[in-house]
């Protein structure tokens, strides 16, 4: 096995070698970089769930093992030498750390302890934070204490919104729904046009900061890279994004872990299931107006109806997926998870369970408990959207821009399939 | 005392079923007429203890046991007194020989011709015990951490210690530590260096004597009998001025270290605020916050370069073992003073041996510690009275820089010793150009003294002896030993070499390199007490004797005896000090007059052994190849060669010498006119990672090849017939083909014309 690996190592990576460092940046004009290593950076990666970041002696076993580190300069070796160094600004512009889907190999193999998966987290986490607008909300996603008020805001604004219903309607001398016609539903509590206005205004906003993330994120990366000498893209925009969607569709990076081959599966269910609750939530809100709708469009869908049935799978789906990331992180000491992984986990978890139990008392007719459910299932639906950019949900928007950034600037994805075999092998 | 010889034939082992028991008994009784020759059907146990009772009964006093090897036997499996020699029987005849096969037999009936032959020209042993008292009282040089432990050890364990210190105080380096880097588990923080307790414990001891600002200026004598003058190291009083003498029985030399000059490959003592470990050590041992010197500001962040002057081609390309320790621990000084500071270590590779690994990695978890890998190209100032330090194939990019308020050079050590060789040809090349009989050989002389004059007033010990005034240097000037098996060991008897002088250490390594040392010692004292010779032929108490009415002055053996055991008169003549003498017979090869025989071991006795061979006519066609094999390996790995019942060639007679370097050419001489067609030398290995017990006996062999080659031009006999082989005890596959290759000489250039003559 010894033989195995390290002629596989040697084979891959002629720059993971003594004699050059795996972060042999080409500095094209040949000048020396100035360091000044942030400590405090280092301090709260340390924090973080990075706490081995230290214990890198740079053998290059990460970047040999990880199955989804390009040839050309590998992650996340280099990745450990700038953590070490407090190299806060060349990690936060390096679209590697979001390559990298965790799957812990790296940290598995480590001769030396340290758990190159979970540091490149830590990273991930900061580069969040950092890109977030405004930051100090990027800076409470990470901290357990803002748990209360976090969640108070979401539920201070429906608060608001359910107030300023009378008022409106008033105002406006708006009918109740359902013209006449008496509904079981949660319309009269919540009328479409209140919860689609409302849901409206805040995706918007949401939308508008995601897009800026992204746009600095985008730049910052373009920039680290031309520094280094590298401009020309290698694709264009638009191939570049259907590469990196059709590749987050296959899931096919997670295919390729070995010690955490479940995680495939895992993340299907919770992708797929969220997907599914997606569609149906659009499909409902523009069922009014949406010309695919029949008529005959009648609130709320019935039990057997095809949306429900989707929505009910994907909520499953959900639901199983979440459960089975927890009880793995449970098991398994070596994928304790951060802080914001248990956040993100228990956050979908309590929009799946609201969102179910909303529908169980509805259907039990129980009120007034119906109506809390559903008000604790729209609070948590709000919170996930609004903490979208600043959460663990955040790598949505990060890893699909980096995804395609790789794409686009031609750092592509794996490209070894030569080797994967043998490697397989020298596992069993 | 009347011999009475005897020799019992042991049945067991296969022996009797691959081997005719009754021709092998007439050949000792009816051919070399021993009149006591008895089978036993072993010579282990049972059989052992009747073989003593025969010896007992029957009042012999030289026996020959031919069964196993000689190795197997305990040391006291005989009597005292009784001279015995073992044949192996077993592992070199039957284990590697087809059984029942007649040149079997013959190389049986050999062997036994040969040690019969043997014992009868072996005289009893009787030790040498001079008519002094011989001391055993021990002088340890150097008060370093060292010398202190060695002092403390063989005081402890009831001998009397002189202890000599050229400073005016104890403790050496290790005294001027802040702290020590931790010594047990679980090896994560700085330790206090426990020294000056050690200091306390010395000072306060009964049976130490200490004596500060002194050096030895001359130790004369040998084991037991060393006559130590000390003189005045300065401080204060006259450098050298006497200040008495007296008698040890053996030495500790543990003169320590200093620390390499960087200045060949690093910009110290160019551009302020760069210097060196030791000069930070001082500056944090002063106490207070660590500052510039240049400017006395604080420092906040500091550049260790690894490597400071070792390690390099040009320099001291060997490692110094505690530099990467020495940067981690004042890394953490400076991390300890401040926490936002930092510490960045250049290397080339971290070295923390052992279990200071834990330590390594304890300071490079820290936050603020900056270890990689680099090449550093570039120290200067700037502006504002930083230092860059600029550093190529780091870990973090491949030409990066930073900024320090002072950058720290890890120099290695190199030992405080003296090659005492080298001075002695100094001090002979001084006096050739001097006096020398030609303009050309004054020349020459004077080029010598140019080469050598760095050697000039270095010498610490002092010692009078023929060979140089100290200790011999192999590398770096690192004394010479076989430092792998023995570590403490030097080329001269009864002086031990400890601590950093020795090897670059750690101080954990010194404090046991000086128990070691000092283990050593008493061992020296206690055995030549007892006339018995130390290490390698420990307990030996056989002694080489010169019959000095024939020497001629030819000064052979005062030059090639490893150990300097032999001093010399006006006229060369050899001063034979025993007590120095390891007893590896390097004189007895050396000598052409052939003055030089052991009790046990000399040109008659070999030589008898090789005319015991029994060697047919040319026309039987079964030629006879004469093995001198070193006691040490090559003989054991026969050994070996049988137990893994290797074949091999059935006309070998295997003859063992103490050492290659004992070999007479007498004896070639001797083996080419009794017949023998071939003969081969085999011997340890030899260069600067020699493997020869006695320094350069295997080297001194092939050396005197010329003399055999010369030898045998004379007989017009091809030089082809004698070869000279190094090897290792492990390489024992090797022996059955060395000897094939001779037989093929044989077959190429026929027999030797000289049999039966």
């Amino acid at each position: 096995m010894e033989t195995a690996e390290t002629t596989s190592a040697e084979n891959l990576q002629p720059e993971a070698g003594e004699s050059q460092p795996a972060a042999s940046a080409p500095s094209g004009n040949g000048k020396a970089v100035r360091i000044e290593p942030d400590l405090d950076f280092i301090r709260l990666l340390q924090r973080q769930g990075g706490d081995s970041l230290k214990k890198c002696f740079q053998c290059g076993t990460c970047s040999a093992t990880c199955e989804l580190s390009p040839e050309r300069k590998p992650f996340p070796r280099k990745e450990m030498a700038w953590a070490a160094w407090g190299m806060k600004d060349r990690l936060l512009k390096d679209p590697d750390i979001w390559l990298c889907h965790q799957c812990n190999d790296c940290s598995t193999r480590c001769p030396r302890g340290a758990r190159p998966g979970d540091v490149l987290a830590a990273v991930r986490q900061e580069c969040v934070v950092d890109h977030a607008f405004p930051r100090f909300l990027g800076r409470w996603a990470t901290q357990p204490q803002c748990i209360p008020l976090l969640l108070g805001i979401p539920a201070a604004l429906l608060a608001v919104a359910l107030g300023l219903k009378g008022p409106i309607e008033r105002t406006l001398g708006l009918s109740p729904p359902g013209g006449g016609k008496i509904i079981y539903a949660y319309t009269d509590m919540l009328p479409h046009w209140l919860l689609n206005g409302f849901f409206g205004l805040f995706s918007a906003l949401v939308l508008a900061v995601i897009a800026a993330s992204v746009v600095r994120f985008w730049r910052g990366m373009k920039a680290a890279d031309a520094s280094q000498g590298l401009v020309a893209p290698a694709k264009g925009l638009l191939p570049s994004i259907a590469a990196a969607i059709g590749s987050i569709v296959a899931h096919d990076q997670f295919a390729s872990c070995t010690r955490t081959r479940w995680r495939f599966w895992s993340h299907a269910c919770v992708f797929f299931g969220f997907v599914a609750l997606c569609l149906v939530t659009i499909w409902v809100i523009t069922a009014r107006v949406n010309p695919l709708v029949s008529d005959g469009f009648v609130y709320p869908l019935g039990l057997w109806s095809p949306w429900k049935m989707l929505a009910n799978t994907g909520g499953a789906a959900l639901v199983a997926g979440c459960l089975w990331m927890a009880w793995d992180r449970l098991r398994d000491r070596e994928q304790r998870g951060s802080y914001s992984d248990w956040a993100l986990l228990a956050m979908l978890l309590a929009v799946a369970l609201t969102g179910f139990a909303a529908e169980a008392l509805h259907y039990l007719r129980l009120e007034p408990q119906r109506f809390l459910a559903y008000f604790a299932h729209l609070v948590f639906v709000l919170g996930l959207l609004l903490y979208l950019p600043y959460s663990k949900l955040a790598h949505l928007i990060y890893r699909t821009t980096a995804m395609v950034y790789a794409e686009y600037s031609g750092r592509g994805g794996k490209t070894r399939p030569a080797t994967t075999g043998e490697r397989k092998n020298v596992e069993k | 005392m009347e011999d009475k010889t005897g020799v019992f034939i042991c049945t067991g082992y296969g022996i009797a079923e691959a081997l005719d028991i009754n021709a092998l008994c007439e050949v000792v009784t009816d051919e070399c007429r021993v009149p006591f020759c008895k089978t036993v059907d072993s010579c282990e146990g049972p059989g052992l203890e009747s073989i003593n009772e025969d010896i007992r009964r029957e009042g012999l006093n030289k026996v020959v046991v031919a069964g196993i090897s000689g190795r197997l036997y305990s040391g006291d499996a005989f009597a005292e007194g009784v001279i015995v020699e073992k044949v192996a029987l077993r592992e070199h005849v039957v284990w590697c020989q087809p059984p029942g096969d007649e040149d079997t037999q013959m190389m049986a009936e050999d062997y036994l011709r040969m040690y019969i032959a043997k014992i009868e020209k072996m005289e009893p042993l009787v030790p040498f015990l001079p008519e002094e008292t011989l001391d055993k009282s021990i002088l340890v040089v150097g008060g370093g951490i060292t010398g202190l432990t060695a002092a403390m050890e063989a005081a402890k364990a009831g001998y009397e210690v002189r202890l000599v210190e050229k400073a005016d105080r104890l403790g050496g380096w290790l005294a001027r530590q802040h702290l020590s880097v931790p010594t047990k588990p679980p090896y994560r923080e700085l330790e206090d260096t426990g020294v000056d307790d050690l200091i306390a414990a010395i000072k306060a001891h009964p049976r130490i004597t200490v004596h500060l600002s002194a050096t030895t200026s001359r130790i004369e004598g040998a084991p037991g009998l060393f006559d130590v003058t000390l003189a005045s190291a300065g401080n204060g009083r006259p450098a050298g001025e006497v200040h008495g003498t007296f008698r040890v029985g053996a030495v500790v030399q543990a003169t320590g270290w200093r620390p390499t000059d960087p200045r060949d490959t690093l910009p110290y003592g160019q551009v302020e605020d760069v210097i060196r470990n030791v000069d930070l050590e001082e500056i944090v041992k002063r106490g207070g916050p660590i500052t510039r010197p240049s400017d006395g500001k604080e420092v906040k962040s500091i550049a260790f370069i690894q490597c400071g002057g070792s390690r390099k081609k040009e320099h001291h390309s060997y490692c110094s073992s505690i530099c990467c320790l020495t940067s981690l621990k004042q890394a953490l000084y400076l991390r300890q003073q401040n926490d936002e500071a930092k510490a960045y270590i250049f290397y080339e590779f971290i070295r923390t041996p052992g279990q200071y690994e834990d330590f390594y990695q304890r300071v490079q978890e820290d936050p603020g510690v900056f270890p990689t890998r680099a090449d550093v190209t570039d120290v200067v100032r700037d502006e504002d009275g930083g230092l860059v330090v600029s550093a190529s194939n780091t870990m973090p990019g491949e030409r990066i820089e930073v900024k320090v308020d002072l950058v720290v050079l890890a120099t290695g050590m190199q030992p405080n010793s003296a090659d005492g060789e080298a001075i002695r040809a100094l001090e002979d090349a001084k006096i050739k150009a001097a006096q020398g009989d030609s303009e050309t050989q004054r020349k020459d002389a004077a080029e010598t003294v140019e080469q050598l004059k760095q050697h000039e007033g270095t010498t610490i010990l002092n010692l009078a002896y023929r060979q140089g005034p100290d200790l011999p240097t192999l590398a770096y000037g690192f004394p010479d030993s076989h430092f792998i098996c023995f570590p403490y060991e030097t080329r001269r008897t009864g002086i031990y070499a400890a601590g950093s002088v020795r090897q670059p250490m750690d101080g954990l390594g010194s404090r046991e390199d000086g128990a070691g040392a000092a283990l050593k010692a008493i061992q020296c004292v206690e055995m030549t007490a007892r006339g018995e010779a130390v290490h390698p032929r420990a307990g030996d108490t056989s002694y080489p004797e010169f019959q000095l009415q024939r020497c001629t002055q030819c000064k052979r053996c005062t030059e090639e005896c490893p150990f300097g055991v032999l001093n010399e008169d006006e006229k060369g003549t050899p001063l034979l000090q025993t007590t120095r003498c390891r007893r590896c017979g390097v004189c007895l090869g050396a000598c052409p007059e052939r003055i030089v025989s052991f009790k046990d071991y000399s040109v008659s006795v070999v030589g008898a052994m090789i005319k015991a061979v029994n060697v047919p006519d040319e026309f039987d066609e079964k030629p006879r190849i004469l093995a001198l094999l070193c006691e040490n390996d090559a003989f054991p790995a026969m050994d070996l060669m049988g137990q893994h019942r290797l074949r091999c060639n059935p006309f070998v007679r295997v003859i063992p010498v103490r050492c290659l370097g004992s070999v007479n050419v007498a004896w070639i001489a001797e083996a080419v006119s009794c017949g023998f067609d071939a003969i081969v030398l085999i011997g340890c290995k030899y260069g600067d990672d020699y493997q020869c017990h006695f320094i350069n006996g295997s080297e001194l062999a092939v050396a005197r090849g010329d003399n055999i080659k010369e030898k045998l031009e004379k007989m017009a006999l091809e030089n082809e017939r004698v070869e000279i082989h190094q090897l290792q005890i492990s390489e024992y596959e090797r022996l059955p083909k060395i000897f094939d290759g001779l037989a093929e000489v044989i077959d190429e250039y026929g027999m030797n014309p000289f049999k039966g003559m």
